[in-house]
């Protein structure tokens, strides 16, 4: 790599297997396959092995929010847990800031949770015996911080979530999304750069879940540290995402932007996932533009590079020929055919 | 937290346990300055004593006469399953037997349970004791049914009738805490010396485990299940019997092996009115007898019975599949080929003294051993008796002397001591733990003072404390109450004594059960290795733990401390682990995402989570340790055990009754207190 700053995380050949004596197997496995992936993974599972990550390979660069989305059982969870490391990786390399943290001893581990990563839980993982201000502070007790220091961190973090006035509530006295607040107050109190984020709204109400969608990406604008972010939820994972990558039975099968997975679905799993989504919303007018203006119409509607197509659309009704598209800062960068609006917002039929 | 300003601030301010501790102090104090102006603060005098023992004595004659006629018919009733189970037990050939157990064994647990039944029945038939082994199965084998259908009955009705179920879980408390030997003296003069009062005992004895598990069977069965059946159009009966029985056989079955154990043990206690010559009473002979490695034999001969037993009945409570129907038949009819085959030329089971040698030789290097080990081995018992045992009992200003100490115990030594106890004392309340500190210099005290002469006042009162702690007023006015009737009924200094064994009996297992726990936690090696002892322990009745102790170290206080330890420490040690190893997988991430080592995770996270659950354990150490201390009277302790085991000997019924009705209230009111304590840290986790 040429890179003079490496990217935040890059996994490598990473490998998950599940059973008894898995290191060998995998290593026989590769051998057997020649390293090709898919047969061994087959070839694994006929051993009766578990492959829950197989072949994982991908970069987050700094700052980016990166946002890995997959059915149950498609190894997800599994797979944010070897790059946090509360699973040992079977096979393969993970790099956090240019260092191989499957090499990490058990002291350097410790010490990276401590001052370099955060995470927070489906179930939220609260301590029931301490309060709300003892949980978000434990990390920093951990390290042997001073009551005081920590309690006043603890606190300026609790406000940032917005649960200011409950830090002497027990968790078993907050509704769940004050619990996952607790949650995420508690992976930001040392300061994290690299934040991991195991489906944190999955177990919350709809209604609950939008509004910590927002709160988090408020925050995310305050800190701007990288992100790890599970879903099972594709319209969560549109709304959050810089680059999403999606999961199937251990493999990530495609790694893209949301529009790339909303407009060039790889394949007929990721399209299923795509059909329920308002495309209009997500994917914009770039995506449908010609270069070059030969043949453009008479008329302007005013679009622009970044506009949804739905926004898009909404201008060019009454509009058949092809209209000019600007960038932001106002040149002419191409044209649209209304009709490709139009006929990218159609949902495919399976 | 209080920080040490808020003590001045006023003692309504406090916590409960606080204040609870400061009141237990000021009184303990007060009765250390009276004591020797006020000698009655200490010894409850003879002239105040009532005489309840008398009393329930005559009470409870005159009620048994009453019932006598009905008892001893229903005796002579149990006469004739008895005869007929001894006669099928023991006239069966042996090859027969062993033939029938092992194809039972593999039914219901193939191959390796085969080999067990197999090889537990050889060794039984080769030790010579095959015909008191039959004896005793016999009597298992009429009490269990007696227990079964007793506990089902009681179990069934608690669960359809909502308004008695309190009452019958009181009952069951009571079958289960009073100390078995205390109801044996009223079985006595009921059914006269026989074995129908062993017969009777074990029922009893064994029925509340039964019960239990089909009320919790019951219970347990899902809703749906129980709609479905009355949306069925079952009747009450249809249901219960046809749906919601079936349904909770699982636990039932549970109950079924817990029944059987505890009958298997209580018939093996009851050999002590004697009278029946079954494999218990032999141990006791050859104990009394000193002959340790035939009482070794007889008493591997229980284990096995027991090892054999539990396995089988806990096959039972698996949902596995059974085995090979044609192989069990096949292994039954080789048998009876070869008993008929072979029957004239083999020989008489009770001839048989394969083992004698072996028991011999045990003997023989049991001689040897403590020939040579003699002098540490006596080291090691007198240092525990003289510096921790005894202090403990009478307290250091008694212990101390200059034949074992070196010194004498003075009054500037108490005060030296009790400066120290007011200054780490105060050391701690200063760091913000008030109760601790307290809590310390309370514990000092009765150090200095012992457990046997602690002065009634200060017991009741932190008694009081320590209920109101725990549980509220309603538990500290029962503490009070049911103590007080210890006190007036002239059983106190008896009952302090069994207090001081068996609290020093549980605080040992409470260190070493809770270290080696926490060791089995962390460890998975640990835990293979003592998992195997921890089952081992629980098979075996209590009885037997007498007899390796009693080898080593005679009779004695210290040999009956450490059966009560052996016996006791083993819940303590399962719940340790279980707790700390059951903490939720979130957690646990969470934690280790949070950057804490593995001993900030077990100190911060895994300990506190599990804190419940070995409070439970605690309890049931507890429980246990009581249960031992009153087979422990048999080898020498003092207290109630005794007492109640002098009783027994002499049919004195209202001293048996009284001092088990002691030991059962000591045992309520620990169990009550360590419940609380737990219910409230369970509260504090929100679970």
């Amino acid at each position: 790599m040429t890179d003079v700053t490496p990217p935040a995380i890059a996994c490598q050949n990473l490998w998950q297997v599940f059973g008894n004596g898995a290191d060998k197997a995998l290593t026989d496995a590769l051998a057997r396959s020649g390293g090709d992936a898919d047969a061994a993974a087959k070839d694994l599972r006929e051993k009766g092995f578990i492959p829950a990550v197989q072949n994982a390979n991908f970069e987050v660069k700094e700052g980016e929010l990166f946002v890995i989305m997959g059915l149950s059982g498609s190894g997800k969870s599994t797979l944010i847990r070897c790059i946090s490391q509360l699973l040992d990786g079977t096979g393969g390399g993970i790099d956090i800031h240019g260092e191989n943290i499957m090499e990490a001893s058990k002291q350097r581990l410790i010490e990276l949770r401590r001052k370099k990563l955060g995470m927070v839980f489906q179930h939220f993982g609260l301590f029931p015996h301490m309060t709300v201000l003892d949980n978000v502070a434990y990390p920093l007790r951990v390290q042997g911080v001073s009551r005081k220091a920590r309690l006043k961190k603890a606190t300026e973090v609790i406000e940032l979530v917005g649960l200011k006035g409950r830090e002497k509530h027990y968790p078993r006295e907050l509704s769940g999304g004050q619990r996952q607040r607790v949650g995420i107050a508690r992976s930001l109190v040392a300061d994290c750069q690299v934040w991991f984020l195991d489906e944190p709204f999955s177990a919350l109400d709809p209604l609950i879940r939008r509004q910590l969608q927002d709160e988090f990406l408020q925050i995310q604008e305050k800190l701007k540290t990288t992100i790890v972010f599970i879903t099972h939820d594709i319209n969560e994972a549109l709304k959050l995402a810089d680059r999403i990558a999606i999961m199937r039975d251990g493999k990530i099968v495609q790694i893209g932007t949301p529009t790339d997975i909303v407009l060039n679905p790889v394949d007929d799993y990721v399209r299923e996932f795509s059909k329920d989504v308002a495309k209009g919303q997500h994917a914009h007018v770039s995506s449908v533009m010609q270069a070059g203006t030969e043949g453009v119409g008479p008329d302007d509607p005013g679009l622009r590079t970044d506009m949804t197509l739905d926004a898009a659309l909404a201008r060019c009704m009454e509009l058949y020929e092809p209209v000019p598209v600007h960038d932001k800062a106002g040149k002419l960068v191409g044209m649209v055919n209304p009709a490709d609006l139009a006929a990218a917002l159609q949902v495919e039929e399976a | 937290m209080s920080a040490p300003a808020d003590v001045s601030s006023g003692f309504v301010s406090l916590t409960v346990g606080a204040k609870a501790a400061l009141i237990t102090l000021v009184v303990g104090a007060i009765c250390l300055i009276l004591e020797p102006y006020a000698p009655w603060l200490v010894a409850w005098p003879k002239g105040w004593v009532l005489p309840t023992t008398d009393w329930v004595g005559s009470s409870l004659t005159w009620f048994l006469e009453g019932i006598k006629p009905v008892a001893r018919m229903f005796s002579d009733v149990m006469r004739y399953p008895m005869d007929w189970a001894n006669f099928v037990l023991n006239g069966t050939p042996w090859p027969l037997v062993i033939g029938l157990v092992t194809a039972l064994g593999w039914y219901l647990g193939g191959l390796s349970m085969a080999a067990l039944g197999f090889l537990g029945l050889s060794f039984v038939l080769a030790s010579g004791y095959w015909a008191e082994s039959m004896n005793t199965l016999a009597l298992v084998a009429v009490s269990v049914p007696l227990a079964l259908v007793m506990g089902g009955a009681i179990g069934i009705l608690a669960n359809e009738v909502p308004r008695v179920k309190n009452a019958l879980q009181a009952l069951l408390d009571i079958m289960q805490t009073v100390p078995t030997f205390a109801y044996l003296t009223p079985l006595l003069l009921l059914f006269g010396f026989g074995p129908v009062v062993g017969l009777i005992a074990s029922a009893i004895y064994a029925a509340p485990p039964m019960a239990r598990n089909v009320m919790l069977g019951l219970e347990r069965v899902e809703p749906e299940v129980k709609e479905a059946a009355i949306m069925a159009g079952g009747t009450r009966m249809q249901q219960l019997f046809q749906v919601e029985i079936p349904s909770a056989t699982t636990q039932i079955m549970v109950g079924v092996n817990q029944c059987l154990m505890a009958a298997l043990s209580m018939v093996i206690i009851a050999a002590v009115i004697g009278g029946f010559n079954d494999i218990g009473w032999e141990v006791l002979l050859t104990m009394r007898k000193a002959q340790f490695g035939e009482a070794l034999l007889a008493g591997m001969v229980i284990v096995v019975f027991a090892v054999i037993i539990d396995r089988m009945s806990g096959a039972l409570a698996t949902e596995r599949k059974r085995y090979d129907r044609r192989v069990f038949w096949a292994l039954v009819g080789f048998a009876v080929l070869f008993t008929v085959a072979f029957w004239s030329s083999m020989p008489n089971a009770s001839d048989l003294t394969l083992l004698d040698p072996v028991a011999d030789a045990v003997d023989q290097s049991l001689t040897d051993f403590t020939r040579t080990n003699g002098v540490w081995l006596d080291a090691l018992k007198n240092n525990s008796m003289f510096y921790v045992l005894l202090p403990l009992r009478i307290g250091l200003d008694q212990a101390v002397l200059p034949f074992t100490w070196g010194f004498s115990w003075t009054s500037d030594m108490s005060q030296g001591l009790f400066l120290f106890g007011a200054v780490v004392g105060a050391l701690i309340a200063w760091r913000g733990n008030l109760t601790g500190g307290l809590a310390f210099l309370i514990a000092i005290g009765m150090l200095e003072t012992g457990i046997a002469n602690l002065p009634w006042p200060f017991v009741l009162t932190g008694a009081a404390a320590l209920g109101w702690v725990a549980g509220g007023p309603r538990l500290a006015m029962l503490s009070v109450g049911l103590l007080s009737t210890i006190l007036v009924s002239g059983l106190w200094d008896r009952a302090l004594l069994s207090l001081y064994l068996s609290g020093a009996a549980v605080f040992s297992c409470a260190i070493v059960g809770g270290g080696i726990g926490l060791l089995s936690a962390v460890s998975p090696l640990a835990w293979k290795i003592v998992r195997p002892i921890c089952d081992m322990l629980q098979t075996i009745p209590l009885f037997v733990f007498l007899i390796p102790v009693l080898m080593v170290f005679q009779i004695g206080e210290f040999s009956a401390f450490l059966a009560i330890c052996a016996y006791a420490v083993v819940p303590m040690i399962r719940y340790t682990r279980h707790g700390l190893v059951n903490t939720p997988d979130e957690m646990m991430e969470a934690a280790i995402a949070s950057g804490a080592t593995e001993w900030q995770i077990m100190r911060d996270i895994r300990g506190p989570y599990a804190a419940p659950t070995i409070l439970l354990g605690l309890n049931q150490t507890i429980l246990y340790a009581f249960a031992m201390l009153v087979i422990a009277a048999l080898i020498g302790t003092t207290g109630l055990g005794q007492s109640i085991y002098l009783a027994l000997g002499q049919a004195d019924i209202g001293l048996g009754i009284s001092a088990g009705a002691a030991m059962a209230i000591l045992a309520l009111i620990a169990d009550r207190m360590v419940q609380g304590f737990a219910e409230e840290r369970r509260k504090a986790l929100g679970l």
